[in-house]
């Protein structure tokens, strides 16, 4: 599988002209930089009255209370994950405000996910099955188990009629999501993408991640949030003029063997051939962070590449926990948090690195636009 | 044919419709429509016709819906399915 949507070098390249995002920092972009530039560790006990997961601790949104945040209308039935998403897009089209020139009809959404809400899906399977009649079920659930749920409900919120897209891709989602989004713009399909990556906390969620986690991740802790981009065309000029960094490539690749390393190098040559960028132009590396042997890998290969200080330069993800299909997403958005602060030399490129433990990697490159 | 039902039936079923309609109580009278007055759509009629058969562990036909159009209109359903249980 390869991710190819980066422009041949002749084309504009995609841009990135605004973010939002909802972490465990909290609600809103300003949150997240100031949360991820410290270095602030989010990490909470599970209040057992609100969860019954295996896990004590986690890394959630604090005050996260979602009819709180978005009111009550419309969102009875509305689920965590769908919730997060209809937020990051709000805060991402609000501050934005009118320098959004496409229309609403020329607005895409394409949203990454692992699942959408495992939780959601179990919830309403065994409201069937304990039920005095399978389908003594609440119908306006019913939306929420199908994984397509929450892009459509930011469509829906924010009345986006452009194409709207859900991809599960695990922890890449983020970047698969962007890649995908590049190819919206390229084949004129959209005019403006939003385009990001969700993932809820859920005892559903800690569940599944208790079962299949492996000895040597034991003790990761889940986190969970979305981070949303507004993706452009760099032409017209305008565009180019507000873009905080330029979408260079974007590629992935698989691994079988349980070891990430070598498809994780083969990505990143392959990333910066496709970017036309040489390994010393790279100012940045953002590594996924994973738990366990896949990470500790994942930081191997990058450190003997990139060396350890252009490692450093990105903020480190553990903070924010393992946000499984948010983490790429998250990846980008500390990626233009550490640009703003320390005033990334013009033209510096940063790569975001995605591991995933089921078998995927894959990388982004970044041109950061002087501030 | 009207079959009445009890007070608490009522309340519970009150409840019911301003959840599905995320209505405050006092927002509803028992004669104000769901539809013309509250903005309900099919979808949502749908949900308060499922709503009352699980807690009232009755079978509600979809044709019925034609009737349920404010509170009134529910009571005498959810009453006459109750009373064809029996």
């Amino acid at each position: 599988m390869t991710l190819s949507a980066s422009a041949p070098a002749t084309a504009t390249r995609p841009v990135i002209t605004a973010w939002s995002a909802v972490s465990p920092y909290g609600i809103g972009k300003d949150r997240f930089v100031s949360g991820v530039l410290a270095g602030q560790d989010t990490s909470t006990p599970l209040d057992s009255q609100e969860w019954a997961a295996p896990d004590s601790h986690a890394c959630l949104i604090p005050g996260f209370a979602l009819r709180e945040v978005l009111g009550k209308k419309g969102t009875r039935s509305m689920d965590r994950v769908t919730g997060l998403a209809v937020t990051a897009v709000r805060d991402l089209l609000r501050d934005s405000g009118d320098r959004r020139t496409a229309s609403d009809e020329e607005t895409a959404l394409v949203l990454g996910t692992t699942t959408g809400s495992a939780q959601s899906m179990m919830d309403f399977t065994r409201a069937s099955l304990e039920g005095d009649k399978p389908f003594y079920v609440d119908p306006s659930l019913m939306p929420n188990a199908v994984m397509n749920c929450a892009a459509g409900q930011c469509a829906i919120w924010h009345n986006l009629k452009g194409p709207n897209t859900t991809i599960a891709g695990g922890r890449v989602a983020g970047l698969s999501a962007l890649s995908y989004a590049a190819g919206l713009l390229a084949s004129g399909r959209a005019r403006t993408v939003l385009s990001g990556a969700a993932e809820e906390f859920s005892d559903a969620r800690a569940w599944l991640d208790h079962h299949r986690r492996g000895e040597d991740g034991a003790g990761a802790l889940l986190g969970e949030g979305c981070a949303m981009f507004m993706l452009e065309s760099a032409d017209p000029a305008d565009a180019a003029d507000r873009a905080l960094a330029e979408v260079l490539a974007i590629q992935s690749r698989v691994y079988f063997d349980g070891d990430p390393g070598e498809a994780l190098a083969a990505c990143v040559d392959a990333v910066l051939r496709r970017g036309g960028v040489e390994r010393d132009d790279v100012w940045a590396v953002s590594a996924s962070g994973l738990a366990g042997s896949a990470g500790t890998r994942e930081r191997e290969v990058l450190t003997a590449r990139f060396g350890a200080q252009v490692l450093d330069r990105a903020p480190a993800m553990s903070l924010v926990g393992d946000t499984a299909a948010a983490s790429a997403a998250f990846q980008i958005g500390s990626l233009l948090a550490a640009a703003e602060q320390s005033a990334a030399p013009a033209g510096a490129v940063a790569l975001v690195s995605s591991v995933d433990d089921n078998g995927v990697v894959a990388c982004a490159a970044l041109r950061l636009s002087a501030r | 044919m009207t079959t009445a039902i009890d007070t608490d039936s009522q309340t519970r079923i009150k409840e019911i419709v301003c959840d599905v309609l995320e209505l405050e109580e006092d927002e509803v009278t028992d004669s104000s429509l769901f539809k013309e007055d509250h903005g309900a759509d099919s979808l949502r009629a749908i949900e308060i016709l499922a709503g009352l058969e699980k807690e009232f562990k009755v079978t509600i036909e979809q044709s019925e819906l034609e009737r349920m159009v404010n509170l009134d209109g529910v009571y005498a359903v959810v009453g006459e399915a109750l009373a064809a249980q029996k």
